[in-house]
């Protein structure tokens, strides 16, 4: 990003012309940061990498103006992620989503497409698997006293969706297997330990055994998959059910506008495109229906429905103790009941209550937040107008020198002669004069200056361009001077008047002058090429009729890039601008219904050219 | 006894001022002026140049940034026609490499504006007297020449063989001449030069070289 630059002489060479009114809206649209796209890396960073680059890449070239980076997160760090809001998107796992979306409100707004989807449009489940010669265990009814091993207790298709199918089976893992062990990310160890024998059975996400396998690092001979099921569409190796793919979500900060911008590029996305192709996936479609996640997750009481698990050893004991004397434990029951439903009313409303102060929190937060930016909005607009009188301030100085300097001559003059006594009135007479008519140079440059800062709203009068222009170039010319480029003027007289705020047109002239003038007075000077340190001015009609204003330079011209970001806010080639007076200038000329543009002159340097509608025809025009 | 240049009329005493702004011209002239001194202002280096004498002696008060050529270029100009003029340069907008670049090209001052009246005038009056030496030393140096430019290829021959200290019967020796020859043509040589002794040859030649 560009730094704002400290005020200073040659800041914001056009930006005199940065009209107080103007700025606001030059500065609304610049430096917005890169989309940022946070990636759960399930396999680390490198995979994570490897799979979603090219989706990123993607998307920041459907974004040129802002690009899009990727960040890789484990889960914690996308909890805190999504927690500190420094994401616009997120692109997880499907239970990782269904718990962001319950804490943190953030909202899918595309489900990856899989060519393995099945009729639902679910490509996400568990492969539980075991050593080929494992003949003892053959259903997962078998699993009960094993050793169990998965990714993770949060990995959604690498541990939970295959728990909730055990649990059908009537296996709870945390209670009937020998040990329950969690391999952690990344992922491949679990297919190790497995064919390793230091787990009985182990726990993958569908399709990964597949991609193991491909990847040549497993052999697939080695492994057996438990309770084999078959979805049509669908033919990777499965233990259980079928449940949406990754979704890609919006932050519930993240602005509404980006959010469909996001979701139109994706669905642009060519199947055979190749950040698809990196990523495992064939485009990506509307949101999918993830009630079936919430579902399961109830049934795990995980999640979301982790409350939910309070009462489940209460659920136990009752399980199993129910062959007991029935009316005592009726009686026991209800006490413990009435107790149990009131602890949880106070933990509800302690929760509710802690919600709410989090929510006062976050408010005044956001709130914070807002206001530093429009501070910093302020103090940008505060900075630029600063410049802008620094400049002025400088050109002032230059210019009150001179009369300043003649009157000091003069008295001093005036007061040796005296002391010599060689001083005649009719000399004395004269020289007085030229002291007062200094005196009023002096007061008019005062004047011109007052003339051009004061804050004014725009007033569209008709207006002679030539007079405009020529009010321009006077303003400029003790830059012309000082930089020995002198300043020619071609102004057509024929010329209809334009309806136009004259002053504003004047600052146009201007910014446009004094760039022309800062890039010619950029080449070397010498005396063979004096013709070419020359800045034209013409004024003429386009063949449409409109009145056209063109600024010639013979300077170092633009290169490709500066020409695609001419008119960008902030952008800038010199040393120490900011960036900001072409695009003010735009404003300004489309403003009037007219059009600025640069073109590239054939000896080398650039023109700038701006057209007015002329007023005979801004009545049929005019919109 | 040599004479010296200031037999020829000592040169007047004038300040040239070269500034694009007609007030801060006509101002410096007047303050220039006080001193009783000939201003002569011009409005540009070119105006300037075809007004001046290349051999004129002089103070050039002139301004760095005018249309055309600057102040720094008409200074390297001067300086290249080998002009006896001292130059103190003025602007409204000094900056480092200005400065060196005037100093370089031998200003006797450069000036920031607005500048101490009396600061200028010393500067003017220095440059002056700079100015006046340059010039009677030229201008001695000229006569010189002049006064060798009369002198034959024997007799130029002769008066260094005198100025090396050698004896007439020697010169005579070395140059196959008879000694009466070789006293013909040394007489000629300290009336040509209108020199008394053959210290004065000596210091005239040197002055020569």
């Amino acid at each position: 990003m560009r730094t704002i630059a400290r005020p200073s002489r040659l800041t914001l060479a056009g930006a005199c012309v940065a009209l107080w009114v103007g700025l606001a809206a030059g500065n609304g649209a610049a430096a917005e940061p890169p989309v940022r796209v946070g990636v759960l890396a399930y396999r680390g960073g490198d995979h994570a990498n490897a799979v979603w680059e090219p989706t990123i890449r993607y998307l920041a070239e459907r974004f040129p103006e802002r690009g899009a980076v990727m960040v890789p997160l484990d889960l914690s760090g996308m909890d805190a992620a999504v927690r500190a809001r420094t994401l616009d998107f997120v692109l997880t796992n499907t239970g990782n989503y269904v718990e962001l979306e319950a804490r943190y409100g953030v909202t899918r707004i595309a489900t990856l497409h899989s060519s393995r989807a099945g009729a639902s449009g679910g490509s996400i489940g568990s492969t539980v698997i075991v050593r080929a010669d494992r003949e003892d265990i053959r259903d997962l009814s078998d699993l009960r006293g094993r050793t169990v091993m998965a990714i993770d207790p949060d990995a959604f298709g690498g541990f939970q969706v295959a728990w909730g199918e055990m649990l059908k089976a009537g296996v709870d893992p945390y209670r009937d297997l020998k040990e329950l062990r969690f391999s952690g990310f990344p992922i491949d160890r679990v297919a190790f330990a497995v064919r390793d024998g230091e787990s009985d059975v182990g726990v993958l996400r569908a399709c990964l055994l597949e991609e193991l396998v491909a990847e040549g690092r497993v052999d697939a001979r080695r492994f057996r998959v438990l309770a084999p099921k078959t979805v049509p569409g669908f033919d990777c190796a499965l233990s259980t059910d079928l449940y949406p793919d990754w979704p890609l979500a919006r932050l519930a900060s993240t602005p509404e506008e980006l959010a469909k911008a996001v979701v139109v590029a994706l669905f642009q996305m060519p199947d055979d495109h190749p950040a698809a192709r990196a990523g495992g996936y064939e485009g990506w479609t509307v949101p999918l229906d993830y009630q079936p996640v919430h579902a399961l997750f109830r049934a795990l009481r995980i999640g979301p429905y982790r409350y939910l698990r309070d009462v489940s050893l209460v659920d136990v004991a009752r399980e199993h103790w129910e062959w007991l004397a029935v009316g005592a434990l009726a009686l026991l029951w209800w006490a413990v009941h009435s107790l149990r439903v009131e602890h949880l009313i106070k933990v509800r409303t302690a929760e509710l209550r802690a919600a709410n102060r989090d929510l006062v929190h976050e408010m005044a937060e956001r709130r914070r937040a807002e206001e530093t930016a429009r501070e910093r909005q302020k103090e940008m607009d505060h900075v630029a107008r600063l410049s802008i009188l620094g400049e002025m301030a400088s050109n002032l100085a230059h210019e009150l020198n001179q009369p300043l300097g003649a009157i000091a001559n003069y008295a001093r003059g005036c007061i040796r002669r005296l002391e010599a006594g060689t001083l005649d009135p009719a000399q004395l007479a004269e020289v007085t004069g030229a002291i007062a008519e200094q005196a009023e140079r002096a007061g008019q440059i005062m004047a011109r200056i007052r003339n051009f800062v004061r804050k004014r709203a725009p007033q569209m009068e008709p207006t002679d361009i030539n007079e405009a222009v020529q009010a321009a170039i006077t303003l400029c010319q003790g830059q012309a001077h000082n930089g020995h480029v002198p300043i020619a003027l071609a102004l057509s007289d024929d010329l209809p008047p334009v309806l136009a705020d004259r002053v504003q047109i004047e600052q146009v002239v201007l910014n446009l002058v004094k760039n022309a003038l800062d890039a010619t007075v950029g080449t070397a000077p010498g005396a063979a090429e004096d013709t070419r340190r020359t800045v034209r001015v013409r004024t003429g009609r386009d063949g449409k009729g409109r009145v056209e204003v063109a600024v010639t330079d013979q300077g170092h011209g633009l290169s490709e890039e500066a020409r695609a970001r001419l008119f960008a806010p902030f952008f800038t080639t010199k040393p120490d601008g900011m960036g900001l007076g072409l695009s003010i200038c735009r404003t300004i000329v489309e403003a009037h219904g007219g059009h600025l543009w640069a073109t590239d002159n054939p000896g080398g340097g650039l023109t700038m050219r701006f057209v007015l509608p002329a007023i005979e025809e801004s009545e049929t025009h005019d919109s | 006894m040599t004479r010296d240049a200031d037999t020829a009329a000592p040169p007047p005493r004038t300040v040239y001022v070269v500034d694009d702004d007609p007030a801060m011209r006509h101002s410096l002239g007047w303050l220039i002026g006080s001193l009783g001194l000939e201003v002569r202002s011009f409005a540009s280096a070119e105006e300037f140049l075809r007004a001046l004498r290349p051999d004129q002696p002089g103070c050039l008060v002139t301004d760095v940034r005018m249309p055309g050529m600057s102040g720094l270029e008409l200074q390297d100009m001067l300086a290249r026609a080998g002009s006896m003029l001292a130059v103190v340069v003025i602007t409204g907008h000094a900056d480092v490499p200005m400065a060196a670049r005037a100093f370089r090209g031998g200003a006797v001052d450069f000036l920031e504006k607005p500048f101490n009246d009396q600061l200028l005038l010393d500067r003017v009056h220095e440059a002056l007297e700079t100015s006046t030496q340059s010039w009677a030393a030229h201008a001695r140096k000229a006569r010189v020449r002049s006064l060798l430019a009369r002198l034959t290829p024997r007799e130029r021959q002769v008066a260094h063989l005198v100025v090396a200290g050698k004896l007439n019967k020697v010169i005579a020796a070395e140059i196959n001449l008879s000694p009466k020859t070789v006293e013909v043509h040394r007489h000629n040589v300290m009336e040509k030069l209108e020199v008394g002794s053959v210290a004065d040859l000596t210091r005239l030649l040197i002055e020569a070289e």
